[in-house]
């Protein structure tokens, strides 16, 4: 299977998706001859042309907009943004409009359209490298869609292109700089299903996006300890997928949720909550930034969002409070 | 002096390049400013040139293989003719190099 970078495997995904349904439009900011800020999508404009790959001006809230409208009227836009902070301007469309079509016309109208957005801190400061992923979780009517490989992002984005309704599709910074393999036939993921990164008895690792790298590579510093960790990838963040979720946790009886956004109202607390209405007696910690707007300076940036050291103490911590800690490690 | 021409690990520790081709082939003669290997990151291509003479003895990847900062892609020597390490030695100092991004 072929190896590709992060960009290659989103613009093999859009391209095929292009060709396949010709109601596919794209709408962002130097998307058409410049390639995309990320390079992902590079190619598209010469190949499907200027109707079909639209460059924006830099007004969020006009291109979510005229997605939405778009999408109302038969087309299936995906709309990019280039910070995922900017889709604050977009959210009055997206929100008020987008997510709540199907319910407010009874199923008359519906708008299948995609707003993909790039979070995360890279050093670019408060206002360009925020994670607001449980944001969108909290809105009826919206998908949310979060992958940590370049394979995921192709079988993700597929799916989001094929959606009916509106999908929240996140990547992140420090994704694009790797590559990774991409299946080399067609491979749709299905939304809702998130992947069991690794496998271990004692406690669950519950990541997105890019902590889920992070937290694969905690994982390894337990395993040397004798802590062995299931490391769960959600992908979706909405729809979540209980089942392989209240599966591990059962396994394990403890799960450490991690995320790069706040942990207030964050991703890892509705989990938390979610799950232990499952599992009976399943012992919760959660991580995510510290509580400060993300720094620009490097140091600061490194201390507040969590790494690999800070989710394997919390790990230790989670299992030492209830007595947990493998018995050849106490 | 055998030296080694390492991938830079100012790229970053989380990053991968793929390795577009080799301007130089094994045995050919570098001189100072050639170019001796073209390799892609996730948003440019960068140009390696040599700024330091010396022959390319030894490539370790091949175009379209993937690498990270701080690998070894290559072995050059300043003779022509000297012998070389067995594979997987550290050998010699690391060759000066300039990068041309685009």
């Amino acid at each position: 299977m072929p190896r590709l970078f992060f960009r290659e495997a989103i613009a093999r995904a859009i391209g095929e998706e292009m060709d396949r349904d010709p109601r596919v439009i794209l709408m962002g900011q130097d998307i058409a001859a410049h390639g995309g800020s990320y390079a992902e999508t590079r190619g598209l404009f010469e190949r499907f042309g200027a109707a079909r790959v639209r460059n924006t001006p830099v007004a969020e809230a006009v291109t979510v907009g005229m997605a939405a409208g778009a999408a109302a009227a038969g087309l299936r836009p995906l709309a990019f943004i280039t910070y995922v902070d900017f889709l604050m301007l977009g959210l009055d469309p997206l929100v008020n409009y987008a997510a709540k079509l199907r319910f407010k016309s009874a199923g008359q109208l519906t708008a299948p359209m995609v707003v993909k957005a790039t979070a995360g801190a890279k050093g670019q400061g408060p206002t360009h490298a925020q994670s607001l992923d449980s944001w969108f979780m909290n809105v009826p009517g919206l998908t949310v869609l979060a992958p940590s490989t370049a394979g995921d992002a192709y079988g993700l984005l597929k799916s989001a292109m094929r959606a009916s309704d509106p999908v929240v599709y996140i990547d992140h910074k420090r994704l694009f700089p790797l590559g990774g393999i991409v299946p080399e036939t067609e491979e749709l993921i299905p939304v809702g299903s998130a992947a069991v990164r690794r496998e271990g008895r004692h406690v669950t690792l519950v990541a997105h996006s890019y902590m889920s790298v992070v937290s694969l590579d905690a994982a390894k510093h337990l395993a040397a300890e004798g802590i062995e960790s299931d490391v769960i990838d959600l992908r979706s963040l909405w729809p979540i997928d209980w089942d392989t979720l209240a599966a591990s946790c059962r396994r394990t009886g403890h799960a450490l949720f991690i995320e790069e956004g706040q942990e207030v109202c964050g991703v890892g607390t509705e989990l938390a909550f979610g799950l232990q209405e499952r599992v009976a007696g399943l012992r919760v910690a959660r991580l995510g930034a510290r509580r400060a707007p993300v720094s620009a300076s490097p140091v600061l940036e490194a201390h507040m969002i969590p790494d690999a050291k800070r989710i394997a103490q919390c790990a230790r911590d989670l299992l030492r409070r209830h007595g947990s800690v493998p018995t050849e490690q106490r | 002096m055998i030296r080694k021409l390492v991938i830079p690990k100012e790229l970053g520790e989380s990053i991968e390049v793929r390795l577009l081709d080799w301007v130089k082939t094994e045995g050919e003669l570098v001189n100072t400013g050639d170019a001796v290997l073209e390799f892609e990151t996730d948003k440019a291509i960068v140009l390696v040139t040599a700024a330091q003479a010396g022959a390319l003895r030894r490539c370790f990847f091949d175009a379209g293989d993937w690498m990270k900062p701080g690998d070894v892609a290559a072995w050059l020597s300043d003779q022509p003719d000297e012998p070389l390490p067995a594979r997987g030695d550290s050998a010699g100092e690391t060759l000066e190099v300039t990068f041309d991004v685009t």
